[in-house]
């Protein structure tokens, strides 16, 4: 299913001639030729328009009646009028009409100043109501989250905001209550409106009714600047726009980039701004003294330190990159490894990728666009769950699904937000992700091959993906964790014939917000930067053991902390505590905290530099507001670093960088600082493009897992699983607005295990396995689980789940046991 | 048998959709069949295709009866052909202030909506069919269910109608008392179980309307016409009525009236003829005043207006008005136009759903403003906003409910415009209407409509 290409058609509007796509709504279209009309409730973001608010009237001749511009489709031909005496009588009609019932209460509204109600009642209003009687009245406002206040005497019944709640995230919380003249926006019951994405509903409100008490009353649009950059707390790398109020940032908000985010944000990256003047941000280069606490030492200091250590290590330094490390900070580090140090332990993201099936991955007729997702005959989700993971590709997925009847299949451990709207659903034990993969591709080679307890399940998978014309498979970085997965997902793609077609692909949502730039910029076992060929070192997984045993003595960690979102927390601590740890971070993070140096780092409103999409696409983040006082830029330490390590950088300014970075890599050569403006540029859409991945196998040659998933444990045993919540994460904790999102840890698990264990709802369990180490969780009964299976949050503040999960992810099973509350004893 | 067709001075009914309707017991199966039922049914099932039905259908030139008037089997023929679930939908919503033909309809002769809903349901194509029912009609929609199942049971809905091999499912859904689920893409969506709000149009629910699928929505009494089409045939249909105005017209008179109720007429009878040969004149001693001819939504006819005027829909429409649902409400000289006016403006304004901005603050502002005017507390520039605002609700709306307001508060300015003015300069009506018919005073009666109900005959 391609997006359909429609003919070009010519209207007139106002005199004017415009060439337009047939079909295309006439307001756009009029827009296109510099015609302004005024609207409150289109927006073609939230689906279909729903001709609520009538401002958009306009008159088409041949047609008596005033159409609505916004709900009505250009035929070749049309002549449109809209600055007639009978368009301005209903725009005035409407605007006046809008502010019987509006309070006016300008100044002391946090719109004022950017309101489009303020705007059009200027523009297109009648300049003065005659409305004299008295207005409806709300207690205001009222919270309509621990986030947004609502003033329902401001609202204009859009409709927005409720579009939104239902058509595009989907929870279905807010509702218009009552009718006529009275009716009003809620949710069910009064209860506060819960959703990850919810903060959009304030972007799209043209009025002050929908505010966020992180904002209110904090600025006025002529107090602020705007300035770009992208989002860099997850993958998804939404493009922003920060408020800037005497270089502080106020405000977060989407800065629309259909190739990247549709326009929309998480609240993650809309609210996480708080953590950047958070009072416990490390600023300063940092020395843990004997006493175990952190004391600053000058950046002069901190350098020498940070060399001496690395030159004492040498070869056996090994390098972590993660989170927002930039490209170019990440081929720094790479440079630093390699030709400083002669080393090559050098990795980025939490599962062992390997250079051969990345090289082989990265083939650009395999790669998807995340636009593909919209047309795309079939969308299937494997090991992921995007809500979580990389959330503004659920609502893609979802707007695929909604709007243009794209199918949707979902195969996953542990449960996923899109498991209702998916037309087939299929489960794996933890672990066994490789066996169900092969069966899918076996079942689509050949109908009804499949046999096994998952033969069912696969059977409607393959039912939903083989016939399907073009497929997006997005699949998620945990699947490196069993090698057999990635020959197995290779194989998928041939059986779907993915390479064959322009519009089908794979995307990988990394666990690190860059994690496809730092690969393809040298943080990869084995290949450097434009995945070029190096010589082999071990990968994440390995540093581990190997800062335990001693071989490895050194580790650098940028933006990455392992203790906490790695699988085997515990193994990391242990390989922290033994090694030296030189940590690049914000906050003293679980992995920070074992650190004998901590830089600083800059976050997105601070940092220059570029970030690649997991769809290839380079993106740049910019300096908007000033670090903290004295704060060095990461790329200038690390190159710093590199000059006294004998690396020969050849740059001196940031500019510099981009072009040393680009230029030494196959991949990004030739891409200049003007072709990222604005929106970016996928590397795959260059030309030569297909002859720039370095050969090197296509077929994964990996270690055989430690041990065998699936052998694990007696019949009645139950495999421990982690999945990700959005909201265990640094930022949340660190920012005032989201820390009531911090999740508690629970433990998910099947009705079926629930029943058998005599395990309740809520209830207070502590959980253990492998070597005796526990968390406390509380109990979590799904419906949509595999039984033998249970999930623990991977990345959770207080019990971790990855401290139980081992080396091996889904390898170990787990005992449960009921945690008797003091004072009580328990009865089972 | 084709009913008895006479033509004296004295306007007289002319019975079709009502021939049998005192028969005791005709909402039994066993009754309906004793007397004819359900033979059109099986032989639009089996000696007709749906092409000749929809034929027949769209030369009949069936009018819809539910307020808009247009042709019933060209609706029918714009639903797409194919292989996919098409619906029918029945409104039974009728909720116009005025309007009670349908209840009538339902209550007593349900038998003959489903036997036509099920020959509209193989010339439209459609499989699935509702017949939303208006929430207070608890006995009308009673009375239904026990039609479908006694229909069910002998074989006329089901999986095999008449052994044809063909299906068609009915199903009797209660709404929730809301007037705006009667407008056709409203009450597809409280029937899919959303808020009942007009969507927008196009596209048309024969395209893509309940549940995204193909749908034709038709109104209690247009369907209700069908078994006689299908058994006498379309010439003999258009045999009754007006060139333009085919047929026989149940219509409702309520008002000021001597017996309100009730009547099948020709269409194109005098007024007049109605409403005294039939509804037997004014009920008081007052003298008519003025009439509205189709409905509340429908502009008032003074008495010297509309009285000799043919009840057709082209009459109705060249006299500025409308022959909408067929409802007469009769006001004598005794009505408060002033009064009136807020009582139509209160009955919109409590049922606009309010999606679209005009109606939804411009039925409250007019319901404000004429509260004043009849408390007195109104200047003359009160007045000129009444009618700038009716201007600026009329042909801006997402659907027809704020024209509807608009269009007979306009026709009660302009047409007694000095009641009004003496409402400014005497501060208010009270004293003027109190006597007599309860229309005027203050205690205006918040939800009901002063009407007459039931049946003639
Ligand atoms: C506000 C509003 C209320 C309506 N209420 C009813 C109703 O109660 N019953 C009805 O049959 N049609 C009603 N209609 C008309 C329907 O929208 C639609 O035109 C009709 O059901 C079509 O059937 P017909 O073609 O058989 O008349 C209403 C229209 C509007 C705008
Ligand atoms: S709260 Fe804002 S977005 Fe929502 S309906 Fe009201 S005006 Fe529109
Ligand atoms: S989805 Fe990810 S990139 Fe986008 S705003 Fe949220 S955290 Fe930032
Ligand atoms: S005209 Fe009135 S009833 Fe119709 S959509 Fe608009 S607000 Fe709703
Ligand atoms: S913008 Fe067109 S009706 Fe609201």
């Amino acid at each position: 299913m391609v997006e359909p290409i429609r003919e070009l058609v010519t209207i007139t509007v106002d005199g004017r001639e415009i060439t337009a796509p047939e079909g295309q709504m006439l307001h756009d279209a009029a827009k296109s030729g510099d015609v302004e009309i005024p609207v409150f409730c289109y927006e073609p973001k939230l689906g279909e328009p729903v001709g609520a608010c009538r401002m958009c009237l306009v008159e088409i001749e041949g047609i008596p009646k005033l159409q609505t511009s916004c709900s009505t489709p250009i035929r070749d031909g049309m002549v449109v009028h809209t600055k007639t005496d009978q368009v301005k009588e209903a725009q005035n009609a409407v605007v006046e009409f809008l502010l019987v019932n509006h309070p006016l209460d300008c100044p002391v509204c946090d719109k004022g100043g950017e309101c489009p109600l303020q705007d059009i009642s200027m523009g297109w209003g009648p300049g003065k109501s005659r409305f004299t009687d008295v207005k409806r009245h709300f207690q205001k406002p009222i919270e309509l989250s621990p986030l947004i206040a609502l003033d329902r005497e401001r609202c204009i019944l859009c409709y927005r905001c409720v579009r939104f709640s239902q058509e595009v995230a989907e929870d279905e919380q807010l509702q218009l209550l009552e009718r006529g003249d009275r009716t009003f926006v809620g949710t069910f019951d009064d209860r506060p409106y819960d959703d990850p994405y919810h903060g959009n509903v304030i972007e799209l409100c043209p009025v002050g009714a929908l505010t966020t008490y992180t904002y209110r009353f904090r600025a006025r649009p002529w107090d602020i600047e705007d300035a770009g950059s992208v989002c860099t707390l997850c993958s998804s790398q939404c493009n922003v726009k920060f408020s800037i109020r005497d270089e502080e940032v106020l405000r977060v908000l989407a800065r629309d980039n259909e190739d990247v985010d549709d326009g929309w944000l998480c609240d993650k990256g809309r609210f996480g701004f708080q953590s950047f003047g958070s009072e416990d941000r490390i600023t300063q280069p940092m020395l843990r003294g004997g006493d175990g606490e952190l004391s600053p030492i000058s950046w002069d200091d901190a350098l020498s330190r940070v060399t001496k250590a690395l030159k004492s290590s040498g070869e056996k330094t090994a390098v972590l990159a993660g989170g927002g490390t930039s490209n170019e900070e990440g081929w720094l580090l790479g440079r630093v490894l390699r030709e400083g140090l002669a080393g090559n332990a050098i990795d980025s993201g939490a599962h062992p990728a390997d250079a051969g099936a990345v090289r082989g991955l990265s083939n650009p007729a395999l790669t998807a666009r995340m636009r593909d997702i919209d047309h795309a005959g079939a969308v299937l989700v494997l090991g992921a769950d995007p809500r979580n993971e990389m959330p503004i590709c659920d609502l893609r997925i979802r707007k695929g699904v909604r709007r243009n009847g794209v199918r949707l299949a979902v195969a996953t451990d542990s449960p996923t937000a899109l498991d209702r709207r998916a037309h087939a659903v299929g489960r794996y034990l933890p672990g066994a992700a490789a066996g169900f993969i092969s069966q899918l591709a076996g079942e689509i080679r050949s109908e009804g091959s499949s046999s096994g307890p998952d033969a069912e399940a696969v059977a409607a998978l393959a039912t939903e993906l083989r016939g399907a014309e073009d497929v997006v498979v997005v699949w998620g970085e945990e699947l490196w964790s069993e090698p057999r997965a990635i020959s197995a997902l290779m194989d998928l793609a041939t059986v779907l014939g993915i390479e064959g077609t322009e519009t089908s692909g794979l995307i990988e949502i990394p666990t690190e917000a860059n994690g496809r730039g730092l690969r393809e910029v040298g943080c990869l076992p084995g290949a450097s930067a434009g995945l070029a060929e190096a010589p082999a070192g071990p990968g994440v997984s390995e540093f581990c053991e190997k800062l335990r045993d001693g071989s490895l003595e050194t580790i650098l960690l940028a933006d990455s902390d392992p203790v906490r979102t790695h699988p085997d927390g515990e193994g990391w601590k242990q390989a922290l505590g033994n090694a030296f740890v030189i940590a690049i971070s914000s906050f003293e993070t679980p992995s920070a905290s074992l650190a004998n140096l901590v830089i600083p780092a800059e976050n997105f409103s601070e940092k220059e530099g570029t970030i690649t999409h997991p769809e290839g696409r380079l993106q740049r983040v910019r300096r908007n507001v000033p670090p903290p006082d004295g704060l060095l830029p990461t790329w200038n330490f690390l190159a710093a670093v590199a000059t006294e390590l004998g690396v020969d950088c050849g740059f001196s300014d940031q500019p510099g960088l981009f072009t040393a970075m680009t230029s030494s890599n196959g991949l990004y050569q030739g891409i200049t600082e003007e072709d990222l403006a604005g929106q970016g540029v996928r590397w795959q859409d260059r030309e030569g493009a297909a002859g720039r991945v370095p050969a090197g196998g296509a077929t994964p040659q990996m270690a055989a897992p430690t041990s065998a998933p699936g052998s694990a444990g007696a019949p009645d045993s139950i495999r421990l699983g982690t999945r990700r919540d959005l909201w265990a994460a640094e930022v949340a904790e660190r920012s005032p607005a989201l820390e009531f999102l911090v999740p508690m840890q629970s433990l998910e698990i099947s009705i079926p295990d629930a029943e058998r264990l005599g395990l309740k709802q809520g209830q207070a369990v502590e959980v253990s396995a492998g070597d005796g180490a526990s968390v406390e969780a509380k109990v979590a009964i799904r419906e949509a689980m595999i039984p033998g299976a249970a999930f623990l949050i991977c990345g959770a503040r207080d019990g971790n789940g990855n401290l139980l999960t081992g080396a091996v992810p889904g390898s170990r099973t787990i005992r449960i046991e009921v945690a008797t509350p003091v004072g009580q004893t328990e009865n089972t | 048998m084709p009913p008895t067709k006479t033509k004296t001075e004295k306007t007289t009914e002319t019975r079709i959709l009502f021939r049998n309707i005192d028969e005791p017991g005709l909402s039994k199966i066993s009754t309906y069949k004793r007397l004819g039922g359900y033979k059109s049914l099986v032989k639009a099932y089996t000696e007709m295709t749906p092409e000749d039905l929809l034929a027949e259908l769209e030369a009949s030139d069936l009018r819809g009866r539910g307020g808009a008037g247009f042709s019933m089997g060209k609706k029918a023929s714009f639903l797409p052909r194919g292989d996919m679930d098409k619906y029918l939908c029945c409104n039974a919503d009728e909720s116009e202030p005025g309007t009670f033909k349908d209840r009538e309809l339902m209550q007593k002769n349900p038998h003959q909506l489903i036997e036509g809903m099920v020959i509209a349901a193989r010339a439209a194509g459609a499989n699935r069919c509702f017949i939303y029912i208006r929430g207070e009609y608890v006995l009308q929609a009673d009375t239904l269910d026990r039609a479908v199942a006694e229909a069910y049971e002998a074989g006329y809905l089901g999986e095999d109608v008449c052994g044809t091999g063909e299906q068609v499912e009915l199903v009797v859904h209660r709404g929730a008392g809301a007037y705006i689920c009667g407008e056709e893409t409203a009450l597809l969506d409280s029937l899919e179980g959303k808020r009942g709000n007009p969507r927008l149009k196009p596209p048309f629910p024969a395209v893509e309307g309940l549940y995204g699928g193909p749908t034709l929505i038709n109104n209690v009494e247009t369907l209700s016409n069908l078994p006689h089409i299908v058994a006498s045939g379309a010439e003999w249909f258009r045999s009754f009525g007006t060139e333009q105005s085919p047929g026989t017209k149940v219509v409702s008179v309520s008002g000021d009236v001597a017996k309100p109720g009730n009547y099948e007429i020709e269409l194109g009878v005098p007024v007049r003829g109605i409403i005294d040969d039939l509804a037997g004149g004014a009920s008081g001693k007052a003298k008519l005043k003025c009439f509205f001819p189709g409905g509340s939504s429908s502009p008032v006819l003074t008495v010297e207006e509309g009285m000799d005027l043919p009840y057709s829909f082209e009459a109705m429409a060249d006299a500025g008005s409308m022959l909408g649902s067929g409802s007469i409400i009769v006001c004598d000289e005794e009505t408060s136009v002033v009064e009136l006016a807020l009582r139509v403006a209160r009955f919109y304004h409590h049922e606009s759903c309010g999606k679209c901005t005009p109606c939804r603050e411009g039925t409250n502002w007019t319901v404000k403003m004429l509260e004043r005017l009849s408390h007195g507390e109104a200047t003359p520039i009160d007045l000129e906003t009444i009618v700038s605002v009716q201007g600026n609700i009329t042909g801006n709306c997402l659907c027809v409910l704020g024209d509807s307001m608009a269009a007979p508060v306009s026709a009660l300015v302009a047409k007694y415009r000095p009641e009004f003015d003496q409402a400014i300069s005497m501060g208010g009506v009270n004293g003027h209407a109190t006597a007599g018919n309860g229309h005027g005073g203050d205690a205006l009666p918040d939800v009901a409509w002063p009407l007459g109900a039931g049946s003639a005959g």
